[in-house]
């Protein structure tokens, strides 16, 4: 079928009865359907995630009056906890650092189409390694052993991530399986490091892994915020740079939107996936040696705290771009320090949970709803003319990566 | 080891195959149809809270069960009109399901929690059978969640292969224009499947709660969702390898809090000394190796996986 708008009536007489009630339907009435928008709307993900976060608060409000709680008194609790201040913002910042680095993470994977679901296992990888590092090597200044165990947890991300980038360059092995099976693998070695090999001699009956040496803990930004804050935004440009205004970032872009040209073009695919699956690796390991260093004491198996998975919610509704993981970073940390400050008037912080969640299913079909329009379908015969052009899609591979299909994911 | 561990074990193994079956079959339904859902464990969450505070009510454990499996699909439901209806990314849906489901199951079972089972699932203790030795509690001596898993497997695989529907199902897995162009429905194909899935993760989260934990806590689900993930693809999509690989599966999870009891040595290895916590990387690593293979065997022959998993589709964009 070269014209879309033609004959969506099907050509073959239906074969059975699931579909038959509802060809005759159609052949009465039409049918709605989501056409893409030949006008742009102007920064309709960032309206989208405004969208999501009007909705989240209402259902979360609906939530909270079904259990008995005013929701003013609350989200106001949770505003001024996260928002009211400058201890409250660094303590925002405390939380948009991990989910920053991971949603960057899982951006430079997905500027190319692939999904880095494994974040949250790359992460605990990262701090595992430069644990390991610091108390292997934990006389050293504490500048140059901080330095090192950062060098240390990329190297950690990059070691989980080298499986899967291989399997997905050169066997077409799907990512999205291996990493997020990996998730699980790796916290189970922590908590195995925890039982056994690095259980702290002190700890008695618990299971307790070594503390770190004193040293090895990031300098304070302001507040309870440490600098890993800087490192985040520092990479988020770097990021910025390197894909928006580089060779190298057109070609990972191009290999994701069109990889027939890319190979046309003489680039090679196989190494490009290496690459930004390496790097997103690398950052999140990176990503989980600043959390260790900036914010514990010890390794322990709930250090990656949901970052990782949450990332991943990031980065789509950044729609894998830096500024958008900056921003969207910064709402989710509110939301959970939030959370957890409404604990005093007796709600359960799973609340952030929800309204996390909330945000992107309203972004994604607030989305939707921005960049196609709902037409109602009449059946041939009724239908009158058109002569609308269809719209292209967008030429830029980076530009949906949200709804537009996984070009890479066929082969799970 | 004594006969009872021994049977204790292999007891647990059905048990824990039974949970990840029922789960990793939904999800097995959605995937054939071309739907990712990575919900499993939110849904898994919402069905045992509900399931548990519904039997806690009304006394029953078979309409928490019931109730369960509703609430799923409802949660299945979002999954649907978001990745399916809107064609939205399956991926990040899934996420937020999974997301979502695990916090509103908290906030929803506050009060159900450390609450003691009243109605729970009895062992079914099947007359002159379960008095057997070995054979009688194993396999004769379940709760009946245990024999449904199994009929809902042989169901599954019949509707699948021998029945138009499960042709047209599995036909829109591998290409949705294909299948649209002959006259189905690509939506409803699809939804319909991720709904059949969401009822059967809430009902296997009931199963959690209402008999191998008989209870509600945060964190119930401990990653068996993620399990139900691995084990589709661990049994190359098919509802029969699914089930060898739930035992296999099971056998792991119900040797999880065992290991360090048994003194058993198998050549020259304490099995007392294996720690849990890597017997529990054994489904994943497994799963990463049996996705590998495939992909190696798929030089020679069809890639079991369905072809068009995780492709939205839009008739208006194809």
């Amino acid at each position: 079928m070269t014209d879309p708008n033609a004959a969506p009536e099907p050509t073959h007489a239906p074969l059975h009865t699931v579909s038959r009630g509802r060809a005759r339907w159609h052949r009465g009435l039409g049918r709605p359907v989501l056409q893409r928008r030949a006008d742009v709307v102007p920064a309709a993900q960032a309206v989208a995630f405004g969208i999501g976060i009007a909705v989240a608060l209402i259902a979360g409000a609906l939530l909270l009056l079904a259990a008995g709680n005013d929701p003013a008194q609350v989200y106001g609790r949770m505003i001024d906890s996260s928002l009211g201040g400058i201890n409250s913002i660094s303590r925002t910042l405390l939380r948009a650092t991990p989910l920053a680095l991971a949603g960057l993470a899982v951006a430079v994977a997905g500027s190319m189409g692939l999904w880095n679901i494994g974040a949250e296992g790359q992460m605990m990888a990262g701090a595992t390694v430069a644990a390991g590092f610091a108390m292997s090597a934990g006389d050293l200044p504490g500048p140059l052993l901080i330095l090192l165990m950062l060098i240390a947890g990329a190297v950690g991300g990059v070691v989980l991530m080298v499986g899967p980038a291989l399997a997905r360059a050169y066997l077409g092995v799907s990512e999205i399986i291996t990493t997020l099976m990996l998730v699980e693998v790796s916290i189970r070695i922590v908590e195995w490091l925890e039982t056994g090999p690095w259980k702290d001699p002190e700890s008695q009956g618990f299971a307790l892994i070594e503390p770190l040496p004193d040293q090895a803990s990031l300098p304070g930004l302001f507040g309870r915020a440490h600098i890993g804050a800087l490192f985040a935004v520092a990479l988020l440009v770097a990021f910025w740079l390197a894909v928006s205004r580089t060779a190298w970032g057109y070609e990972l872009r191009m290999a994701g939107s069109s990889p027939a040209t890319a190979r046309y073009a003489g680039i090679s695919l196989q190494r490009k996936v290496l690459a930004a699956l390496l790097l997103s690796g690398g950052l999140a390991g990176l990503a989980g040696a600043i959390e260790l260093t900036g914010t514990a004491t010890r390794l322990d198996p709930g250090l990656s705290n949901g970052y990782g998975f949450a990332g991943i919610i990031v980065a789509a509704l950044a729609l894998m771009r830096p500024s958008g993981v900056a921003a969207v970073a910064f709402v989710f940390g509110a939301v959970q320090v939030g959370g957890q400050s409404i604990q005093t008037l007796g709600v359960t912080s799973s609340i952030a949970t929800i309204l996390q969640a909330m945000i992107l299913i309203g972004a994604l079909v607030a989305a939707v709803l921005l960049n196609y329009r709902i037409r109602w379908v009449r059946p041939v015969g009724h239908e009158p003319e058109t002569t609308e052009p269809r719209a292209q899609p967008t030429s830029s591979g980076t530009s949906h990566p949200g709804i537009s299909p996984n070009p890479g994911a066929s082969d799970v | 080891m004594s006969e009872a561990a021994i049977v204790g074990l292999l007891v647990a193994t059905v048990q824990f195959a039974t949970l990840v079956y029922l789960a990793g079959l939904g999800e097995l339904i959605a995937e054939r149809s071309g739907v990712l859902n990575l919900g499993v464990e939110g849904m898994m969450a919402m069905g045992a809270v509900s399931g548990f505070m519904m039997a806690l009510a009304t006394g029953r454990p078979w309409i928490g069960f019931a109730f369960a499996a509703l609430v799923g699909m409802a949660v299945a439901g979002v999954h649907a009109v978001v990745s399916v209806v809107m064609g939205a990314g399956q991926v990040v849906s899934g996420l937020a399901i999974t997301i979502g489901g695990l916090g509103f199951a908290a906030f929803i079972g506050q009060d159900a929690v450390r609450q003691r089972a009243d109605a729970v699932f009895t062992d079914l203790g099947i007359a002159g059978l379960a008095d057997i030795r070995w054979v009688g509690p194993i396999l004769f001596n379940q709760p009946p969640v245990v024999y449904l898993a199994g009929f809902l497997g042989i169901a599954a695989w019949f509707v699948l292969n021998r029945t138009r529907l499960g042709l047209a199902l599995r036909a829109v897995g591998e290409s949705a224009s294909t299948t649209d162009s002959v006259g189905h429905s690509v939506t409803l194909l699809r939804s319909g499947a991720v709904l059949v899935g969401g009822a059967l993760a809430g009902a296997a989260g009931a199963f959690l709660s209402l008999y191998m934990a008989a209870g509600w806590t945060e964190g119930l689900i401990a990653g068996r969702g993620w399990i139900a993930v691995a084990l589709v693809i661990f049994g190359a999509w098919r509802p029969g390898r699914l089930a060898a690989g739930s035992l296999l599966f099971g056998f792991t999870l119900a040797l999880q809090p065992r290991v360090q009891t048994f003194e058993l040595s198998i050549f020259g290895l304490e099995v007392n000394r294996i720690s849990p916590a890597l017997l529990g990387i054994l489904p994943f690593l497994l799963t990463v190796v049996v996705l590998i293979g495939i992909s190696f065997r798929a030089r020679h022959r069809p890639s079991p996986a369905p072809a068009a998993l995780t492709l939205p589709y839009r008739r208006e964009e194809r």
